[in-house]
């Protein structure tokens, strides 16, 4: 680690509470990620993961505690706001434009930092000509980046399910993200698929300068490439660290294997 | 006073009458999560059934009331199989089916206006309508009074149905998840065929009484437009709610009728609607489906 | 060309201007209405009125009646529009009636239930040819960019949409805006075209008839609202003789479409080279698993 200026952590949770009427989703949460990082947040299902996600991007307003983005406080700011300050995210259940095809789900995001009036898109003068095919390359370009440039012109809905996860990745990188959500990306993927899925989100965590904190279930993917994790359970952090603190520690293990282990 | 209590009765009576067709409404809507515009049509079947019956068969007013109901039932279950149950099976899309059930309600209306003519036919009077004396207050009509003691019949024969018998208890658990009730054992096209049947029946009860009051036309189905919106009122998909929904909406729009002016009293509904929604959207007892992101 | 199809021209460009608005917020924004007659009868009724009690001339005055639509349409929309589905639908209708009853018994201003006779018959073919190629011209550009894709993705997934940085409600509220507009400038030039406007003309069965060939056309397709309103104006005026039977095919029509092909005729297809591209090759080979889904 190279000398840092000292800036704001790119993400910041200060005891984050979140109940659903009586279910205590979130408790206490507090953990920071460093501009750069590529963190991973982990747990046994139902600890709350994906309610972080939806806490930062304002889906769910918080029960109490503060959630900052670059030093700002963004906690239970309205989501598009949210989005448009630089935070983007992918979805455990996938949520592609199934109707549109390929190129068009990522133009739809591209077309967030590539603008033209209205006037402009009704009679399609003025810029309309330049941007729309900025916004077509830009797109190409990232499609070529997840491996789906061939497939620009299909439903998205007709992709096979590891490149419909690829297309999401690709989609929310078209928004320019400072900070990237991914939730379960490899989900339903099998062990080549994971790791081909590795290599690209360390590559675009390097290519595109991203922080990127990812929600995963599979320890492979996360071991394998998260220097920093977070490990939740019942919505409370239970162990912070490195791939290695976290491997051994207990209460991981009673989380994943629900038992007492005898070291 | 008089008229202040007259108005209640009258709205109270009206508020019933949108009771059985509002109740039916929100049952479909709490099984299958959508609306289905085509009640209405129930409701018309219903009246003009009674109406045939009683002309041209000759049938007293009860055998001419069972024949309506269990015919409009009928019809309902009909409706639900030719034109919902192939949407459904098809697509989770319940706006199709909102389309389709908006068509089913032009259609059924139509249907009547080809085969027997829009005017406007009046039932033999077989229902008395005679001034009624209510406690030395007010007067009322035996008609007013009848509607609502039947209103409260039917709506508590229903109670007992949803609570006591099996097939209640099986809509009960439908109503909050239909795929679980069905993974429960509940045979799901039955059950929904049942559904429907009640909610024709409960309409066409509406229908007889409607046509009374209003004499019988085939866009007599445009009155379950206020009975939507007591359901919405009440909360889409609540029993109880529609019921009180109901009644709001009957006394509002009689005391408006009484008090205000009677041109006010059909726009006096449709703002009640446009402020529960902007306001409540899920209405008085309704339940909040939220979405899982 | 003889006056008779001529004015059946000009009524199918009417019909299409305003199907064209109703595409844009249900085809394309996925807010199904069932209310917007209403938006025709203030650009009619705003139309009549300057020309009639202000001397205006037709041009501004059907302008101001799209204006004045489209104001209404986004107030209104502010409130509602955080409904969706079936809610959204109900307020519609509710509204819809509601600005209905307004007119109905505004009488010094509208004219009440009798109407507004007398109109001078500006809408001429040029007049209507014209209006439609600009309005049509828009509404195609729209939907091929980033308002059309804005749109679509709060009709696809609203969710989504917001986070992808969208702000839907307001997109939302952009939508009915414009579709009002749009039918606002239909109803103006209706106005010119009969000659004479009542209430009644603007009720739920217009409403209907103004999604519903939208829906026939294609959900999300500007060439297939226009193909719709051209079919099913056309049929209309093939059935005048038994018009009675016209609403009931209108019935079917929304029924049928939803059981055997809810897309419409046209499904999310345009009217351009990519489509006959893909008529042909699905002729010349196989249906292969790579097509659209």
């Amino acid at each position: 680690m190279s000398a840092a200026v000292v800036e704001h952590p790119v993400l910041e949770l200060e005891s984050v509470n979140k109940f659903f009427g009586g279910v205590h989703a979130v408790n206490d949460m507090s953990f920071t990620v460093r501009k750069g990082e590529l963190a991973g947040l982990i747990g046994p299902n139902g600890a709350g993961k994906t309610t972080i996600f939806n806490l930062i991007t304002g889906v769910y307003p918080v029960s109490s505690g503060h959630i900052a983005f670059k030093g700002n406080d963004i906690t239970n700011q309205i989501t598009h706001k949210v989005i448009n300050s630089g935070i983007a995210r992918t979805f455990q259940n996938l949520r592609l434009f199934k109707g549109a095809t390929v190129l068009e789900n990522v133009m739809t995001a591209c077309q967030q930092h590539h603008k033209y009036t209205f006037i402009e898109a009704a009679t399609h003068m003025g810029r309309w000509g330049r941007v729309e095919k900025k916004i077509r390359s830009e797109s190409m370009e990232l499609l070529e980046r997840v491996g789906l440039a061939k497939e620009a012109d299909r439903g998205a809905g007709t992709l096979p399910y590891g490149h419909q996860r690829r297309l999401e990745i690709a989609r929310a990188l078209a928004l320019e993200p400072e900070l990237l959500l991914l939730d379960e990306p490899a989900a339903g993927m099998n062990p080549e698929e994971v790791m081909d899925l590795n290599d690209l989100i360390q590559a675009i965590h390097k290519d595109f300068q991203l922080t990127i904190l990812v929600i995963e279930h599979h320890m492979e993917l996360v071991m394998e490439i998260c220097p920093h994790i977070v490990c939740m359970n019942f919505g409370a952090l239970i162990a912070e660290g490195s791939p290695e603190d976290i491997q051994g520690h207990p209460e991981v293990l009673k989380a994943y294997l629900g038992e007492e282990v005898e070291e | 006073m008089g008229t202040f209590l007259q108005q209640v009765i009258n709205g109270l009576s009206l508020g019933s009458v949108y009771a059985l067709i509002a109740v039916g409404y929100s049952l479909v809507y709490s099984i299958l999560l959508f609306s289905n515009f085509a009640h209405g049509g129930f409701l018309v079947i219903g009246g003009y059934l009674c109406y045939f019956a009683l002309n041209t068969l000759g049938m007293n007013i009860w055998m001419a009331g069972a024949f309506s109901l269990v015919g409009a039932g009928f019809a309902a279950v009909a409706t639900e199989k030719l034109a919902y149950k192939p949407i459904r099976e098809r697509t989770s899309v319940t706006l199709y089916l909102l389309i389709a059930s908006m068509g089913m309600s032009i259609v059924i209306e139509n249907l009547f206006v080809v085969l027997v003519g829009g005017r406007f036919r009046a039932l033999p009077p077989v229902i008395p309508t005679n001034p009624v004396n209510v406690f030395g207050i007010a007067t009322t009509s035996a008609f007013d009074i009848i509607s609502l003691v039947t209103a409260v019949v039917f709506l508590g024969g229903l109670q007992i149905f949803l609570t006591k018998t099996k097939w209640g208890l099986a809509i009960r658990a439908a109503a909050y998840n239909l795929r679980i009730a069905g993974l429960m054992g509940v045979n799901v096209a039955r059950l929904i065929s049942i559904v429907f049947f009640v909610a024709g029946l409960l309409a066409a009860v509406g229908g007889i009484f409607l046509s009374v009051r209003y004499t019988l036309y085939p866009q007599l189905g445009m009155i379950t437009i206020k009975a939507f919106v007591a359901a919405v009122i009440g909360g889409l998909g609540s029993l109880p709610g529609a019921v009180v929904g109901s009644l709001i909406l009957g006394l509002s729009e009689m005391l408006t009728a009484g008090f205000l002016s009677s041109q006010l009293r059909d726009l006096v509904v449709f703002s009640l609607l446009v402020v529960t929604l902007v306001i409540r959207p899920t209405g008085l007892f309704g339940k909040d489906v939220g979405e899982k992101v | 060309m003889s006056a008779y199809t001529e004015g059946i021209l000009i009524l199918l460009m009417i019909n299409g201007i305003a199907a064209m608005g109703v595409s844009l917020l249900t085809g394309f924004t996925g807010i199904f209405t069932l209310g917007h007659a209403a938006y025709l009868a203030i650009g009619s009724y705003t139309t009549a009125i300057l020309t009639l009690d202000y001397g205006m001339h037709w041009l501004p005055a059907i302008i101001a009646g799209g204006i004045l639509a489209m104001i209404l349409g986004y107030l209104i929309g502010i409130p509602t529009l955080k409904l969706f589905g079936d809610y959204y639908a109900i307020a519609s209708i509710g509204l819809a009636e509601s600005i209905r009853l307004i007119i109905e018994n505004w009488q010094s201003v509208t004219n009440g239930a009798r109407g507004i006779p007398g109109i001078d018959t500006f809408t001429t073919f040029p007049v209507a040819l014209g209006f439609f190629l600009v309005l049509a011209f828009f509404a195609f550009n729209l939907i091929n960019g980033r308002v059309g894709r804005a749109f679509m993705a709060c009709r696809d997934d609203h969710i989504a949409a917001s986070l992808l940085g969208f702000h839907t409600a307001r997109h939302r509220a952009f939508s009915l805006a414009l579709s009002a507009f749009y039918c606002g400038i239909a109803g103006g030039l209706y106005a010119g075209f009969i000659s004479f406007i009542q209430p009644i003309m603007f009720d739920m069965l217009k409403s209907t008839e103004m999604t519903a060939v939208v829906v026939f056309g294609g959900l999300g397709s500007m060439s297939g609202c226009l193909l719709g309103t051209t079919i099913i104006t056309l049929v209309t005026e093939l059935f005048r003789p038994i018009s009675q039977y016209r609403m009931l095919i209108y019935g079917l029509v929304l029924v049928l479409v939803m059981v055997l092909r809810p897309e419409g005729i046209m499904g999310q297809n345009e009217f351009n080279m990519k489509l006959f591209r893909k008529i042909a090759s699905r002729i010349g080979k196989p249906k292969t698993t790579s097509e659209r889904g």
